[in-house]
C-alpha cells in the first residue's frame, strides 16, 4: 500500500517548493498526486516527495481553503498568491506628475521670445 | 623585452599564427571560472560564468536556479541537505 494516500503531510524535496510542507490531496495513477498547502497546488511525482507521520482528515480533492483551515490549526505556513493590484500607484502622485507636465501655449512662448530680442 | 603585465599572469595567452609563418602571443583577458557545487564540486548549470559586472546587470533569476540553495547546492546534493534536516540525521 503506498504511503501517500489522501491527507498525508510531506515535504517536498525538488524544484522551487523544495524544502516546504504540503498535504496530499488527490492521487492520480500510482506515481503521481496533487499537492497543496505551503506550495503551489500542483501535480507532482512521488519521488519528488518525502513522506511525514502526520496524517490529516480530508476529503478527497479538498479546495485550498480546507488545506489552509487544517494547516493553520497545525500552526504551518500557508502558500498564499498574493495577485498584483492594477493602478497600485496612488492617485495623488500621479496627478502631482501631471501638474508638472502641464505644456506652456506656444502663443506666451513666442511672446516670450520676443521681449528677449 | 616583455612588458610587466605580460608576465605577471593575469592575461591568458592565445598563440596566434601571422600570414608570414610566425607565431606570436597575445594577451588577453582571463575567463571566469565556472560556478561549483559546494559539496560534490560538479559544475552548476543555470549559473552563467560572466564577469561579476555582467552578472550584475542580469535579473536575479537568471544569475542561478530558483530553488533552495541554489547556486550553492547541485540538486542532487540540495535534495540530501533537505532529506537531512527533514529525517533530523546529519549530513
Amino acid at each position: 500500500m503506498s504511503l501517500f494516500t489522501i491527507g498525508r503531510l510531506c515535504v517536498k524535496i525538488a524544484g522551487r517548493d523544495a524544502g516546504r510542507t504540503c498535504v496530499v490531496v488527490e492521487t492520480t495513477g500510482d506515481r503521481f498526486v496533487v499537492v497543496d498547502g505551503d506550495v503551489r497546488r500542483k501535480k507532482v511525482n512521488i519521488l519528488h516527495l518525502e513522506p511525514l507521520e502526520q496524517l490529516i482528515e480530508l476529503k478527497s480533492n479538498a479546495s485550498h481553503e480546507d488545506v489552509k483551515k487544517a494547516f493553520v490549526k497545525m500552526n504551518l505556513p500557508v502558500w498564499e498568491t498574493n495577485a498584483k493590484k492594477a493602478g497600485a500607484k496612488p492617485l495623488a502622485q500621479r496627478m502631482v506628475k501631471k501638474a508638472a507636465k502641464v505644456k506652456v501655449p506656444k502663443t506666451e512662448k513666442k511672446a516670450k521670445e520676443e521681449t528677449k530680442q | 623585452m616583455p612588458a610587466g603585465r605580460e608576465k605577471s599572469g593575469r592575461f591568458r595567452r592565445i598563440f596566434v599564427k601571422t600570414p608570414g609563418g610566425k607565431t606570436v602571443t597575445h594577451y588577453r583577458q582571463q575567463k571566469n571560472s565556472k560556478a561549483h557545487c559546494r559539496d560534490c564540486h560538479k559544475v552548476l548549470s543555470g549559473v552563467p560564468a560572466q564577469s561579476p559586472a555582467l552578472v550584475a546587470k542580469l535579473p536575479r533569476s537568471a544569475r542561478r536556479p530558483e530553488r533552495p540553495y541554489g547556486g550553492i547546492l547541485c540538486s542532487a546534493c540540495m535534495r540530501k541537505a533537505i532529506l537531512s534536516k527533514v529525517r533530523g540525521v546529519a549530513p
